[in-house]
């Protein structure tokens, strides 16, 4: 049996070294822990539905380039939380700590004031 | 056959409702509508709030405002309230002196006291003297950890930051030390200055920082030292992390503000100061016996305020005899979170304040005008009609279960009324100053609101809490599940239920807070104002000689007062509630329907 500690999850396709690391950052600060996957999926929706449906606390997230998506487990196709295609350093931040703040039950940020 | 309308201009709200009276005298009412009113009660913009509420009124029932045969106009009690409010203290902090707030992620726990050294400045840092880092938002987590982990032979003791990257900075550096982040006014902290700094445990708020001892045991204070820092400790009771400068000058002090005196002309003068708290100010009215008049303290805060007042009501009796005084003041006690002047991180402090709700009498309000212009306007004959709470009366006995002798208690936005008819018809009436406005102006003020309007719909509305994109929980613990998804911009907010779907609160005020504040301004005003109101109506002045209250008015729809009022009013075995004008109406629409009714009594008459 393998026992997995809850975590966020980030299905990854080729994803843009610098996206993933602002959203592990938003993850992290928040103080939440997050598993980063390797898929085939080409597309950031797809990568993000099926990363909240696999994690345990139903929050994912998913990075395709640089594309980013937020995504939790129930929401309909064609609604995302959070999305973008090419996103500022404070924007992937922010998708990562809204993705933890899903979990938390906190209301979401707007915008990343550094 | 005529259609007949009556129109009740109020502080806040317009009414009308149209009748179809037949020759014999039997009247069906067909249509009733309420907007807002435009201008103040009793000025020539009424009209357009009139003529919008008549239209509306007749449009439901496909027929046109010129249809009307005849508009039959309260006679507005010549009263108009008006709400204030006014801090009594005051805090302000000279040069920077302190920090505190409710950063969501702040890293580490416990206190620590060095020397603020900006990450400029490291170079300069010498050994053995331990030092707070203070980082801004150009160095990143990566940099600040980087530096604090090379310079191991610095005596690092806490961080300061401006981004939200304490716990990124945490965990990335080989010590365990307390970190405060989201700082935003960074570039004002001064460099090598004396500091302490406290974050606290998971759940818990700061306890060094917010006990004046604390500070004085952190920063090594004199006794007279720690007197002038009392303020700061009060200030900062109930947060999760702070931080204390010793500025040599800095200073922070609680200002107690001139705040006036008031004078009531009754059947004995009495002065009283504002300071003195509401509690004092309404025994000093109800010494005063019967108030003529109230003034306040020239050029003070409260004076200038019954002047504002006074100088609004004159403007709409410009007649040379118009006589304006002050009647009735309510006060309330309150408190209000006030921006701390020279705040580094939008810190906010609670002050004494104080609410007021003045009444301004004149003789008459220049109705006759307005009716005037409703007749070239509408084309119809407009006729002004009655005494507003003989209608009121009236109307309010067409709630199923009511007889004479009946009191009703017309809870409006701008002031609260009683009236007492007997079997005989004669009336016995009273106007009190607060009510709606009123609440909405406390519940702004203690939540620290931007707007008075998400005040208003605080106080209509009830609360849930969006505890996931699917339900949410209701004020009184219950849940519902939603479909379809709720919208993310709710999700984890404090929303208000109301009947266009959802409003946010953007403030970021725990439910249960809301809820009280919203119950206290309801009591503090309504239940306040009802027994004052009542027992200057009552036979004797004793409330036991009341059996019937019936409840009318835009407040008297509100979710929760009428409730309020009931057990108020048990211990005296009266009949108190919401009334339901023609059985349908609900608490709204008395004076207008009072008004076509009385129209039938004048045909007969």
């Amino acid at each position: 049996m393998i026992i997995k500690r809850p975590s966020i999850f980030i299905y990854t396709h080729e994803a843009d070294p610098a996206v993933l690391k602002e959203v592990c950052a938003g993850i992290e600060e928040e103080g939440v822990f997050y598993d980063t996957t390797e898929m085939p999926d080409e597309c950031m929706e797809k990568l993000a539905y099926k990363a909240a449906r696999d994690s345990m606390l139903g929050s994912g997230v998913g990075i395709f380039g640089t594309a980013v998506c937020l995504k939790m487990r129930g929401l309909e196709k064609g609604r995302n939380i959070e999305s973008y295609l090419t996103p500022s350093r404070a924007q992937c931040r922010n998708i990562g700590a809204n993705s933890a703040r899903a979990i938390k039950k906190l209301p979401f940020k707007e915008e990343y004031r550094s | 056959m005529s259609y007949i309308a009556g129109v009740d201009i109020g502080n806040s709200t317009t009414e009308v409702c149209v009748g179809e009276v037949t020759d014999r005298g039997n009247v069906t009412f067909l249509t009733s509508a309420s907007c807002p009113t435009t201008g103040t009660k009793g000025t020539i913009e009424n009209v357009y709030s009139v003529k919008n509420a008549l239209k509306l009124a007749m449009s439901r029932i496909g027929r046109e405002t010129s249809d009307i045969d005849l508009v039959r106009l309260n006679e507005a009690a010549p009263v108009i309230g008006d709400t204030a409010m006014e801090t009594l203290t005051e805090t302000v902090i000279t040069d920077s002196s302190m920090i505190g707030h409710n950063p969501s992620t702040p890293a580490g726990a416990g206190q620590a006291v060095g020397e603020i050294l900006l990450i400029e400045n490291i170079s300069r840092a010498v050994s053995g003297t331990a030092y707070i880092l203070a980082a801004s938002s150009e160095h990143s987590y990566e940099e600040v950890a980087a530096v604090v982990n090379q310079h191991n032979e610095i005596d690092i003791v806490g961080i300061i930051l401006q981004a939200d990257e304490a716990v990124l900075v945490e965990n990335r550096i080989h010590k365990e030390i307390p970190i405060i982040d989201e700082v935003r006014r960074i570039d004002r902290l001064p460099d090598g200055v004396p500091a302490a700094i406290e974050v606290a445990l998971p759940g818990q708020t700061i306890r060094m920082l917010s006990n004046p001892y604390g500070i004085a045991t952190l920063l090594g204070l004199t006794a007279d030292e720690t007197r002038t820092i009392t303020p700061i400790a009060k200030s900062l009771i109930g947060k999760r992390s702070a931080v204390v400068l010793k500025t040599p000058g800095g200073n922070i002090h609680e200002n107690v503000l001139p705040a006036g005196e008031i004078y009531f002309y009754g059947d004995k003068n009495v002065t009283i100061s504002l300071d003195e708290g509401a509690e004092k100010i309404m025994a000093a009215a109800e010494d005063a016996g019967d108030i003529r008049d109230i003034s306040g303290q020239p050029d003070t805060n409260v004076g200038n305020m019954l002047s504002r007042i006074r100088t609004g009501m004159s403007e709409l009796d410009k007649s040379d005899e118009a006589d304006i005084r002050i009647t009735d003041i309510l006060a309330v006690d309150t408190l209000a979170p006030v921006l701390i002047s020279g705040a580094l991180a939008g810190e906010t402090c609670l002050e004494k304040a104080v609410g007021i709700a003045a009444m301004v009498k004149t003789q008459k309000l220049p109705m006759q005008e307005i009716a005037s212009r409703l007749v070239t306007e509408l084309g119809t004959d407009v006729k002004v009609a009655g005494v507003e709470a003989v209608m009121a009366s009236l109307g309010a006995l067409t709630t199923p279960g009511t007889k004479l002798p009946l009191a009703i208690l017309d809870m409006g936005g701008g002031s609260t009324d009683a009236a007492i008819i007997d079997e005989n018809g004669n009336v016995n009436l009273t106007h009190q100053a607060g009510a709606g406005e009123l609440v909405s102006m406390l519940i702004q003020t203690e939540l620290g609101l931007s707007d008075r309007h998400i005040a208003e719909e605080i106080k209509k509305y009830p609360l849930a809490k969006v505890e996931s994109l699917f339900h949410m929980r209701m004020e009184n613990g219950q849940m519902t599940f939603v479909d379809e998804s709720i919208d993310p911009r709710f999700f984890g907010r404090v929303v208000l239920l109301t009947e266009n779907g959802l409003i946010r609160i953007e403030e970021e005020i725990p439910m249960e807070k809301i809820v009280q504040v919203r119950r206290e301004a309801k009591r503090k005003v309504f239940v306040t104002n009802a027994f004052r109101a009542l027992k200057k109506v009552a036979p004797d002045h004793n409330l036991r000689n009341i059996s019937t209250v019936v409840l009318v008015g835009g407040s008297a729809e509100d979710f929760e007062i009428p409730e309020m009022l009931m057990e108020a009013f048990t211990d005296y075995r009266i009949v108190c509630g919401r009334g339901n004008i023609r059985g349908t109406e609900g608490p709204r629409n008395a004076v207008a329907t009072g008004l076509v009714l009385s129209y039938i009594g004048e045909m007969e008459g």
